[in-house]
């Protein structure tokens, strides 16, 4: 399974796009357009729109998050922004801010 | 903190500026811009369409833009570049792409001194004797005509002596004008236009000849210090 990985030092400032998984242990400003599954670990730090098939969130996510499957955000993890997608999964411990539409 | 590498897939593309403090791996795209403070491997199906600044780059596939490394840029056999090099070392494998240009800044090595000839010679001819001088010039005139290097150097150790040859011939010029006021000197003096032009070949500006052209030769040098 190829992926890319942003490692924990690591900032971007601009727009990720992708036909494949991603996983962000760094820092990403901006716009994250994938067609896979993204992953924000504890380490991460998310300030972007995010449109994607799968989220799953346990760092810091600022921004909307548009997915087509799920959006799960675990124990660790910490989101302000609008949800929209058919499956939602908060986690007990989650911290989350913000608009849930799950009618895609 | 944590010295992992980032990897950018192959099918993903990133469009911005792109800062950290470990190793990055491009399989993908990126543009805009790179700042490491490790090395940047572009894979051969990486594209990098930006301005890099990091420690050390490995460059096996498409680059487009200025590197600016702290160490070394390495472009491989599969590599592509086209853009301008700023480091201190630099590696181009054979079967490399690249167009640009390259700069390695430090000029106090001696082999890049050898290949900046044109910009250090001025200061070594200055400091090297009179004739050696006009042996420079005509390595000068050599510089222009392509070779540079190890060609260039040989020579002036060479050249001393046709510029040796040609100091007794102004010699044997002036002589005979000098012949009449010398006539009170050495009986040699009338066959020494004669053989002045041979002798002073060899030890014209050894033995006989600094004697009575004293005034002479000191009018000479000064000339030729010219």
């Amino acid at each position: 399974m190829a992926h890319t990985v942003i490692g924990g030092s690591i900032v971007i400032d601009g727009e990720v796009t992708g036909e494949e998984a991603l996983v962000i242990q760094g820092t990403v400003k901006g716009r994250i357009s994938l067609q896979e599954q993204l992953v924000v670990e504890e380490s991460g730090v998310v300030e972007a729109d995010i449109e994607t098939q799968n989220v799953d969130v346990s760092g810091k996510v600022t921004g909307n998050i548009l997915a087509s499957e799920k959006v799960e955000i675990s124990s660790g993890g910490r989101m302000v922004g609008d949800i929209k997608a058919p499956r939602i999964l908060i986690a007990d411990g989650a911290i989350f801010k913000g608009n849930v539409d799950m009618d895609v | 903190m944590n010295e992992s590498t980032t990897v950018i897939g192959e099918r993903t593309t990133i469009n911005g500026n792109l800062e950290g403090d470990e190793d990055l791996v491009v399989h993908g795209r990126v543009e805009g811009g790179i700042s490491l403070k490790h090395t940047l491997t572009i894979e051969p199906t990486g594209v990098v369409v930006a301005e890099v600044q990091v420690r050390n780059a490995v460059v096996s596939g498409v680059m487009a833009g200025n590197i600016t490394a702290e160490d070394a840029v390495h472009i491989t056999a599969q590599g592509r570049m086209i853009g301008d090099i700023r480091a201190p070392r630099v590696i181009i494998v054979d079967g490399a792409s690249f167009r640009g240009s390259v700069d390695m800044g430090d000029l106090d090595m001696p082999r890049s001194s050898g290949s900046a000839d044109d910009a250090l010679r001025p200061a070594p001819v200055a400091a090297r004797r009179v004739p050696q001088a006009i042996s420079t010039g005509k390595s000068a005139v050599q510089k222009e005509d392509g070779e540079e290097a190890v060609a260039p150097k040989p020579k002036p150790a060479s050249r001393p002596k046709p510029a040796a040859k040609r100091k007794p011939a102004p010699k044997s010029k002036p002589a005979p004008k000098r012949k009449p006021a010398a006539k009170g000197g050495s009986a040699r003096k009338p066959s020494a236009p004669a053989k002045s032009k041979s002798k002073p070949k060899k030890g014209g500006s050894k033995k006989k000849a600094p004697a009575p052209r004293a005034p002479s030769v000191g009018r000479r040098k000064k000339a030729r210090k010219r």
